[in-house]
């Protein structure tokens, strides 16, 4: 038995990937940024994460693909959305979180998850880039800085100013006309990223504004789009750890319960993980509420055991 | 030489009906009648919106259907010329692509016929049929909640210089106002209905005035006889879809629209529909299903996306999901036969125009809406959010949160457009589809 699976965030402008062990422990992670949708980076990110972890491809037991690029790759086995990849790494790191703000490099979206940790609704960009990453490079590069240097720039903002469009061709005008008519880079900038608050804002608004918030995706890393987004909810926002690889883990843990349950329906046993029971307490541990205590678990255990084969059959069917 | 090796065509996912192959032909057969109009020395008459056709073709004018025409080029892959030469004219992409690709064939008629342009005067290459219109000797408006429709109209005279006489149907918004108010009920709903009969009946004298010859009622009457059992078979098909799997799914009765909505109102059509019908009961009979592997019941709210008739119809089924019913399919095209007297049809006729399904109020919609996600017991909502047709999609985002709410059902939104593909991105549908039916996956898991 092969003892780890690995997910892959095959992203429009970065490639991320994640390896699990058996009992869904992050082993290594890693970030690769080399243009649109480009091979060469989600290679540099596999390569990358199996050297950290000291594994080669061969003894990754379940590969699961996500992201723009996620049908591109032989060696995934499978492949979902974005969406459903997001709330699942999400909640993981979030066990608490009801909704979930993804803002990638060419699209953002809306999650609302429910008590189960399950996709209740979601709400997508149109294609539009508005108030993605993309825009914030092209808005970066009108401005002749840096991207990473953005957000601390515009958290300096002491003047309202307003973009009015949020095409980011048309934005690029408007925010040159700004700075030629004398107003400051911090004061513009904040302007920008309180225009990605409200588009932001738009589309929470089509799941539903509920808490706790978890927000995921690169942009999660800018502190001024944190800042005027947490703004514009009137609520705060849970930023975890490493936000831009929620959809990597997300399609990892998907994977692990794949490969889990084409091993339980092989009779295979688990190895280091015999408690199936355990595992779901585990699984659960990223419900609100559920703190995942392996001995509840087994008070029930006949009927969890027999239930949770049940849903393993099921997860097997589906995948 | 050997001929080179083509990989082979998959095999086709949609199991499209069979009777329905015909009304390629009885569009071809009509498009050519059309086009042959002024040889045969016949009035003819641009319209939208409402199909007021039945008037027209009892008093022997030819009709011509905006919206139709542009549909009929788009699913040939022939709007580009017509568009073109809209923008040209300085009509913007941002114009409801139906109307942009009409008044590009109306450019294109005036240039061609007139030579007014060198670049477009010669004779049109038989592939580009956008100018192969025959001009109107009248234009009808009669539009049902579309502003853009009027426009549409007065821009359609302005292009053949403001001398082709107009007449006006002015169509009531039903705001369903009053205790009373409801579904074809209530006052507003009486008072709506005779002032839009009281209409067309001046709208009949109007076609009087045009052509000279007292309105033959009787051809009417036999008409609308035709019209309404048409109708009665093509909702009774409809409704045997409730069946799992389905026999028929949306894309079949998107093909069958021409034939309800804009065709002859002969035999030919109740031929059409009895077949269909027939087809549908001996799928229900046998169990074949529209999509072999149906996993998916699905509702599709907007109006077709007509460059991709095919592909959609193709993509869905790949999906194993039976898009088995919508807002445009189901709730549009005389679908209120028992309106229709055909010994007195006028106000039957002005009813169903009102009830064009963008024209009620908000309450009345999403009860209709809800009422047939409940009947055909589907799974999700696909929003097809249509770029150039605001008046449609204005009102489904809160379709959606009633989806959510009242039926617990999930709904996803993708942006693409009647006539102009240039506004459909095929991985943004995807992703959005995709994810949807991941989420009833997930759900349906939940709950075992």
């Amino acid at each position: 038995m092969k003892k780890h699976v690995m997910g892959i965030d095959f992203g429009s402008t970065t490639a991320k990937a994640v390896v699990l062990d058996m009992q869904g422990n992050i082993v290594a992670w890693s970030v690769a940024h080399m243009g649109a949708v480009s091979d060469a980076a989600v290679h540099q990110a596999v390569d990358d994460v199996l050297a950290q972890a000291g594994l080669e491809q061969k003894d990754i037991g379940r590969c699961v693909s996500t992201g723009y690029g996620r049908r591109m790759l032989d060696i995934a086995d499978k492949n979902f959305t974005e969406i459903t990849c997001h709330a699942r790494g999400a909640v993981a790191m979030v066990p608490e979180a009801r909704l979930v703000i993804d803002i990638g490099g060419q699209d953002s979206k809306t999650i609302s998850v429910d008590a189960n940790g399950l996709v209740a609704q979601f709400a997508m960009n149109d294609r539009c880039a508005a108030g993605t990453g993309k825009f914030l490079e092209v808005l970066a590069r009108a401005m002749e800085i840096e991207l990473d240097e953005m957000g601390d720039i515009a958290m300096g903002a002491k003047q309202e100013l307003k973009i009015s469009s949020m095409c980011a061709t048309f934005a690029e005008t408007e925010v040159i006309s700004l700075r030629a008519e004398g107003n400051s880079k911090e004061d513009v900038l904040g302007a920008v990223h309180q225009a990605i608050a409200t588009r932001t804002l738009g589309l929470v608004n089509r799941v539903g504004k509920k808490g706790p918030v978890v927000m995921t995706g690169g942009v999660a890393r800018n502190k001024a789009a944190v800042h005027y987004i947490e703004k514009a909810l009137g609520m705060p926002v849970i930023l975890p750890k490493t936000p831009q690889i929620a959809g990597a883990l997300g399609a990892a843990l998907i994977g692990l319960d794949d490969y889990k349950a084409e091993l339980a329906e092989s009779g295979e046993s688990l190895d280091e993980d015999h408690d199936v029971d355990a595992q779901m307490a585990f699984d659960k541990s990223c419900v609100s509420g559920c703190k995942g205590d392996p001995v509840a678990a087994a008070q029930t255990a006949p009927a969890a055991t027999s239930k949770l084969k049940s849903m393993l059959g099921n997860l097997q069917k589906h995948f | 030489m050997n001929a080179p090796i083509q990989a082979p065509t998959p095999p086709s996912a949609a199991n499209k009906l069979k009777s329905t192959r015909m009304a390629g032909k009885l569009v071809n057969d009509y498009w050519e009648m059309v086009w042959r109009a002024k040889e045969e020395g016949k009035l003819v008459c641009w319209y939208e919106g409402s199909s007021i056709n039945p008037f027209l073709e009892a008093a022997d004018i030819v009709w011509v259907h905006g919206e139709a025409y542009s549909a009929m080029l788009a699913a040939r892959h022939q709007e580009g010329p017509a568009q073109a030469a809209a923008e040209e004219r300085g009509y913007l992409r941002e114009l409801c692509s139906y109307a942009r690709t009409h008044l590009g064939c109306a450019v294109n008629n005036q240039r061609h016929r007139n030579g007014s342009d060198s670049a477009f005067a010669d004779v049109p290459a038989d592939e580009d049929i956008s100018a192969k219109l025959p001009p109107p000797d009248m234009i009808i408006s009669a539009y049902a909640y579309c502003s853009t429709g009027q426009q549409w109209d007065e821009m359609t005279s302005r292009m053949f210089g403001k001398k082709v006489p107009i007449f006006n149907v002015s169509i009531p918004w039903i705001w369903a106002s009053g205790k009373d108010a409801g579904y074809l009920r209530g006052q507003e709903w009486e008072e709506t209905s005779k002032y839009v009969a009281k209409q067309l009946e001046e709208m009949v004298k109007f076609i009087e005035e045009q052509t000279g010859k007292p309105y033959p009622w009787d051809r009417l009457r036999e008409l609308m006889r035709n019209v309404k059992r048409a109708s009665e078979l093509r909702l009774e098909a409809m409704d045997m879809c409730t069946a799992k799997p389905a026999p028929a799914t949306l894309f079949d009765w998107s093909v069958s629209i021409a034939p309800i909505n804009q065709l002859p109102c002969t035999t030919d059509i109740v031929d059409y529909f009895t077949n269909v019908r027939d087809e549908v009961a001996e799928r229900v009979r046998t169990g074949e299903a529209a999509v072999p592997k149906e996993k998916y019941r699905l509702f599709f709210d907007g109006i077709m996306n007509w460059n991709k008739l095919g592909w959609l119809a193709e993509k869905f089924a790949r999906y194993d999901a039976a898009v088995v019913a919508g807002r445009y399919t189901h709730m549009a095209f005389w679908q209120e036969p028992g309106l229709i007297n055909p010994e007195d049809p006028v106000m039957g006729m002005g009813q169903n125009y009102l009830i064009c399904p963008n024209n009620h109020s908000s309450p009345i919609l999403i009860d209709l809406i809800m009422g047939l996600c409940e009947k055909y017991e589907v799974d999700g909502i696909v929003f097809h959010a249509t770029r150039t047709c605001r008046a449609f999609t204005n009102p489904m985002f809160m379709i959606a949160e009633e989806a959510t709410s009242r039926l617990g059902i999930q709904t996803t939104m993708f942006e693409g457009d009647v006539a102009d593909e240039s506004f459909y991105k095929d991985e943004l549908l995807n992703t959005r589809v995709e994810a949807m039916l991941e989420a009833i996956d997930q759900k349906r898991m939940a709950v075992v």
